[in-house]
């Protein structure tokens, strides 16, 4: 970075830096409407004629969209650390903030583990013991799919990621009030620890909640695939944050076009990632022909779903990779913005194609039930950011690298 | 002119994080790194260890392509494969060297992009060995044709048979993928190179020293106006070799697991062995780093915290190639797949049991010291870590590759791959091609980029904005 | 202070090339860098030995077009590398391989990126060089000692003398009023900079030099020769083995190839059966079959039928177009094509089964023979389903059994 001997910087106007006071009350109000959303998405998915099911497998996608961007937070708090990173800490509290949410979505998992634990939600086939028992494979596979071990294992995940979110958010916000060096040196120490777990625990939770919607399909990169999409997620959802914040007048000198430019060059960097996991796994499983894999992507690859496919590609990874390349465009704070809302939705479009053929693709589409599972989950998704947010500065004040983090420059 | 670093050796480790560690001893200036990085090219005579040192490397090399000649002269029954290991020590030489070849590139391109300026110091050497490595890679799949003077049929051009190259085979990817490296890596090394060698030619005292290195100085003198495109040109190399280096190993993945034979055919392929070749790779870095700072004297250029840093990259990396392992293992069960979990469950308790369980120990446990700053910082100790972490990742080559072919689907057909002594003869005689180049480049090129590392120097840049 | 530097050899004068100034910190040379830029030079450079930051800004300098190429030659090389893939492998050459579609885009996607990064990399370095105009034999700069001696750590300015705004005996001047610690004229005699001459004869002669060797294996190449060709690689093109209608030295008759012992006959060979073997009777076509006909055999015959004799005959024996091999060659419209005889023309219906067994045996006009796919006994099966597919086309009401007739009516 640049010269070490000088530590002081501009000194930023950090009263600037906190949520103006009318945030909670917002926050309540995303709260009320969220609940609302999500019981009229579940009347409606009922009423759609397909029980608990049509309600559960947009629930799903809702759910895995929004908990990838928390994860995502996790992620990209956790590397920061570990490399030292000094130009991420006037945007790092953000994908605290987005970790710190957990608690809210380890809440709402309830309407996904509890019909499994009851014994038969339709989504998962291997929940239905009349399927193992028609099975070899499901039964082949009963010592780790079965209801008790699955919820055991979520558990462990929410848990983990709930704790990490909390740590990462507490451990930086007193920072802010004592400035302790001490603490920036035991996250450095800590993170790399929290990276395996939230490899392992990624990995697993994939394979459990998404790949298992197919039992008797299975693929090794499965878990980085998710991971992929999770970082496109963060990133998007943090160049959000942060140009939306500075409309409304936040953060204005802590967030330079220099960290725009840093976030749309990971973006970028993470689309084409995402492309390449994903690519992998087709070029794989398309020229190795073996039907106990392919037919994940016979499923994927006729009617609605092969458009569905096509457009995953061009709007996932070709149109984006075109759009991102340009230094330009990443150091207009707009432009950007409209690259991080098209990923977010086409990050969406992705885990509805991981999800949807897998649980019923011949089911009629319940656009309005999945609209009000986003809207549902992401309304309490967000009320949660701006409770937290709104009890702490938007950026780590006292953060030792906070001066380089606020001069530093982008020469390429 | 020397600095004694041992003395600032706390200061380059440094965890506060209120100030950035010194990238090289404090006070040097850029006078002081040219004779540092120069004094090496500039001997009048090589030291006598040098000279020990590349006489048997030379030897071992005349000795490889002695061995090169009699295969291809016989034929490649001289070595120990049979059937059904149709592709044993060749292929796994090729893959273990192309790994070796990927820090390089990693650290000039990847580390570029992510602004980790410690790289200045490294980048040069390791891009170098990529070179080296890729050459000796590119021999193996060469000569394990069989009639290697028909090599010219893998180029698509308008012949008499009219015929043409099967693009849809992974294997002609893998010619133009590993191709493409070697050259863009080349590249990317010699743009490095022209300013440090413009820097030795403008040193020269001698005739012949003074022409050859301002021949392939090209003229540079280093004006802003080249400079600036020069700059534009270093980051579009740097910024095609990212995609580029993840690209070479996944295709070479694809050699594997485009098949369908079991332990091959698996999709977390292309990043593990991306991961695994950075882990190779950073592993023979350190091998050749910690003996070279010490010998040829660049220890206030290539500090404990450089060692530090590739230390924590050989951990991670090395986590990474551990989660593929156990991965590999729990889809084998939860495939359901039963010539899966036969592979898996061969490959850890058959006949070559011994290899699997060298390549986990080597590549997954002994890395795990790492953990601990005083491995990280301890040259011998990292240095055997080091050399743990090739003979690891040559035998997990060596297990994907033979296990499998071994006991493929026919019981029938199973057969054990015993090496001959030719096999021995040429994995030893690349390391002898390897090191007679590296030990050339030492001796007559600059060991250290001089040019980026004075760009880092504090205050080097002034510290007005026009 | 301004010195002197170029030496005189040849009694040409030395001329002014350039001004040359020193400054000793980054910040005094961007400082005169922008002023140079505002007050309108044009042929001036500033030499540092690494890129400092905000230079380029300070010289005004344009950003460069290097990226424009690179991106053009990236495309090219995705442009080319589909191309290349799609015509040689689905197009020119189209071959099936493990049933994988020709058009396969999945699997011309590596060579493509690969390509892309080529090209584009060759771009970035290509245009670095020719953006910068090297390699550069010579140039002002080189012609002052103090440049080449600590070039590699100080900081300079170079003004060319080819500068519209150029004066030697002000601009030292101006620089030490600009912050550089240390001026000087440049000299150097006239036409120096330029490439010599022996340098120019010297590439042109290896040029030449080089390009015999190729031009001499065309010249062999394009040119007709009797003797074979020259074989570095041997390839087994020569091998140490008799080949047929040689001599050999070995043997009193002098041939190689070897007559058959008088009286042998090879195992499974003796085929003495006329009937069986030949479809000869007494010296005549045989009238009768030589074994029983049954319903397996016949079965046996259609399937041979279609494999052997419907790819020219047509599956019911037809003859004409209807075997598409007969209708490949007539779409193609190959002129020594003989069209095959139809099997209910009444010459061949006519015919003894013994005929029909010899045509396939030794085989008639065009038709070769199918005495070595065939077995003797399937041959014979064949006969029978051709019998049968001759009587289908005369047969009654009366030849359908009892049960089904009801079936066709």
């Amino acid at each position: 970075m640049t010269n070490p001997q000088h530590t002081h910087g501009p000194s930023p106007q950090t009263a600037q830096w906190r949520l103006p006071s009318g945030a909670r009350t917002l926050g309540w109000g995303c709260a009320a409407v969220g609940v609302v959303l999500l019981a009229l998405a579940a009347w409606l998915g009922n009423a759609a004629g397909d029980g608990w099911r049509g309600f559960l497998r947009s629930y799903l996608v809702a759910w895995c969209f929004w908990a990838s961007i928390s994860l995502g937070g996790l992620f990209f708090t956790a590397v920061q650390h570990t490399t030292r990173a000094g130009w991420s800490v006037s945007v790092r509290r953000l994908a605290e903030l987005c970790g710190a949410v957990m608690p809210v979505l380890a809440v709402l998992f309830l309407p996904l583990l509890v019909p499994v634990l009851m014994g038969g939600d339709g989504l998962y086939p291997w929940v239905a013991p009349e399927a193992v028992a028609a099975s070899d494979l499901l039964q082949h596979k009963s010592p780790w799919l079965n209801t008790t071990w699955f919820g055991a294992r979520a558990v462990v995940y929410l848990a983990v990621w709930v704790w990490l979110g909390r740590l990462f958010l507490v451990g930086s916000v007193r920072q802010d009030a004592d400035g302790d060096v001490g603490r920036t040196i035991a996250f450095e120490r800590f993170s790399p620890l929290a990276l395996i777990l939230l490899a392992l625990t990624t990995t697993f939770a994939s394979f459990d909640w998404i790949m298992s919607l197919e039992p008797t399909w299975y693929s090794t990169i499965f878990g980085v695939y998710f991971f992929s999409g999770a970082a496109v997620a963060i990133l998007s959802a943090m160049i959000l944050f942060a140009v939306g914040l500075r409309a409304a007048g936040v953060l204005r000198d802590a967030i330079t076009v220099e960290h725009d430019h840093d976030l749309g060059k990971l973006l970028f960097a993470f689309t084409v990632f995402w492309g390449y996991i994903a690519f992998s796994q087709y070029l794989l499983i398309w020229y190795g022909n073996i039907p106990e894999e392919t037919e994940y992507y016979l499923h994927r690859a006729h009617g609605i779903w092969g458009g569905w496919s096509l457009a995953l590609i061009i709007g996932h990874l070709v149109l984006p990779m075109v759009g991102l390349l340009s230094r330009h465009v990443k150091r207009r704070p707009l432009l950007l913005a409209f690259w991080a809302v098209w990923l977010l939705v086409m990050h969406w479009a992705d885990l509805a194609w991981l999800i949807w053929p897998s649980a019923g693709a011949n089911a009629v589409w319940a656009v309005p039930v999945e609209a009000a599972c986003m809207f549902g989950v992401g309304s309490l998704w967000l009320a949660g950011w701006l409770h937290w947010a709104s009890h702490c500065a938007l950026a780590p004040l006292a953060d030792p690298r906070l001066p380089e983090s606020l001069r530093f420059e982008n020469s390429y | 002119m020397s600095v004694v670093s041992a003395a600032y050796e706390h200061e380059h480790l440094s965890d506060d994080p209120r100030h950035r560690a010194p990238l090289t001893t404090p006070g040097l200036t850029a006078s002081q790194v040219d004779d540092i990085v120069a004094r090496t090219p500039e001997l009048p005579r090589a030291p006598a260890a040098w000279y020990a040192a590349f006489t048997v490397s030379a030897a071992v090399a005349a000795m490889f392509f002695a061995l090169i000649g009699y295969l291809i002269v016989t034929g490649i029954g001289v070595w120990g494969n049979n059937h059904p290991v149709y592709w044993a020590f060749d292929i796994t030489n090729f893959v273990f060297w192309i790994g070796i070849g990927h820090a390089g590139t990693l650290i000039s391109a990847i580390l570029f992009l992510f602004r980790q300026k410690w790289r200045t110091s490294i980048n040069r050497f390791a891009e170098a060995m990529t070179i080296f490595a890729v050459i000796c890679a590119l021999i193996f799949p060469g000569i394990h044709m069989g009639r290697i003077w028909l090599a010219y049929w893998m180029a698509p051009y308008p012949n008499q048979m009219a015929m043409w190259p099967q693009f849809r085979s992974p294997l002609m990817w893998d010619v133009f993928a590993v191709s493409t490296y070697f050259t863009v890596s080349l590249l990317f090394w010699y743009l490095g190179l022209i300013p440090d060698l413009a820097v030795l030619r403008d040193r020269a005292t001698g005739w012949w020293r003074k022409r050859l290195y301002g021949l392939f100085a090209l003229g540079w003198r280093g004006s802003a106006r080249q400079w600036h495109v020069y700059e534009r040109a270093y980051l579009f190399l740097a910024a095609l070799g990212t995609p580029l280096v993840l690209s070479v190993h996944s295709v070479v993945s694809t050699d594997f697991s485009v098949a369908q034979l079991p332990g091959w055919h698996t999709t977390i392929f292309p990043p593990y062995f991306v991961a695994g070749a950075i882990f190779s790779g950073f592993g023979m870095v350190v091998t050749l780093m910690v003996p070279a700072r010490q010998f040829f004297g660049l220890k206030d250029l290539i500090t404990v915290r450089h060692l530090d840093n590739m230390n924590k990259v050989i951990l991670g990396t090395s986590c990474m190639v551990g989660y593929a392992y156990g991965l590999e293992f729990f889809t084998a069960w939860y495939s359901g797949n039963a010539y899966e979990q036969f592979v898996f469950i061969n490959r850890a308790t058959g006949p070559y049991a011994w290899a699997y369980w060298t390549m986990v120990l080597c590549n997954v446990v002994l890395p795990q010291l790492f953990w601990f700053r005083w491995a990280r910082t301890t040259p011998w100790l990292m240095w055997l870590v080091a050399i743990g972490v090739n003979i690891g990742m040559w035998f997990e080559r060596f297990v994907i590759i033979v296990t499998s072919l071994s006991r493929d689907y026919l019981p029938s057909s199973w057969q054990m791959f015993v090496p001959t002594w030719v096999d021995l003869g040429m994995l030893v005689g690349s390391f002898g091609l390897f090191f007679t180049c590296f030990l050339l480049f030492c001796r007559y090129l600059p060991m250290v980029a001089m040019a980026e590392v004075k760009q880092i120097l504090p205050g080097a840049h002034g510290s007005e904005k026009h | 202070m301004v010195e002197s530097n170029a030496k005189s050899e040849t009694g040409r004068q030395p001329v002014p090339v350039g001004v040359l100034g020193q400054f000793d910190h980054p910040d005094a040379l961007k400082r005169a860098a922008a002023a140079l830029r505002d007050a309108g030079f044009r042929n001036w450079d500033v030499h540092s030995p690494y890129p400092i930051h905000g230079v380029e800004r300070a010289m005004g300098m344009r950003p460069s077009r290097l990226p424009w190429l690179v991106l053009l030659a990236g495309l090219t090389g995705i442009g080319l590398a589909l191309a290349l893939q799609i015509w040689t492998n689905a197009i020119d050459y189209p071959i099936n391989i493990s049933g994988k579609p020709l058009f396969s885009i999945p699997a011309f996607v590596p060579i493509t990126f690969e390509l892309m990064v080529l090209l584009a990399a060759f771009a970035a370095f290509g245009g670095a060089l020719v953006l910068n105009l090297l390699p550069q034999f010579g140039h002002p700069v080189f012609c002052s000692r103090r440049f080449v001696d600590s070039g590699r750590t100080g900081f300079f300015i170079s003004i060319e003398a080819v500068d519209p705004k150029f004066d030697a005996d002000q601009l030292p001047a101006l620089l030490s009023s600009l912050g550089a610690t240390h001026t000087e004229v440049l000299f150097d005699l006239p036409g120096r900079e330029s490439y010599p001459g022996w340098l120019k004869i010297g590439l042109l002669s290896v040029c030449i030099v080089a390009a015999v060797p190729p031009l001499l294996v065309a010249a062999y190449r394009a040119a007709p020769k009797s003797e074979p060709r020259i074989h570095i690689i041997q390839d087994m093109d020569f091998q140490e083995k008799y080949k047929a209608q040689t001599v050999s030295p070995l043997f009193a008759d002098g041939r190689s190839a070897r007559p058959d012992v008088e009286g042998v006959v090879a195992l499974g060979m003796a085929e003495e059966d006329e009937h069986l073997y030949r479809g000869f009777l007494d010296g005549k076509p045989a009238e009768a079959f030589p074994m029983p006909v049954t319903m397996p055999m016949m079965q046996t015959g259609r399937e041979l039928f279609n494999v052997y004799c419907s790819p020219c005959h047509g599956r019911v024996g037809e003859g004409g177009v209807t075997g598409i091999i007969s209708a490949r060659a007539v779409k193609r419209q190959e002129g020594t094509w003989t069209m095959p005889l139809s099997l209910h023309a009444d010459s061949v219906v006519d015919q003894p089964v013994g005929q029909l067994f010899e045509t396939i045996t030794a085989g008639r006009r065009t038709m070769p023979s199918y005495s070595a796919q065939i077995s003797a006994a399937d041959r014979w099966a064949i006969v029978a389903y051709i019998r049968a597919l001759q009587r289908s086309r005369h047969a009654t009401i009366d030849d359908v059994p009892e049960e089904i007739r009801s079936n066709l009516k």
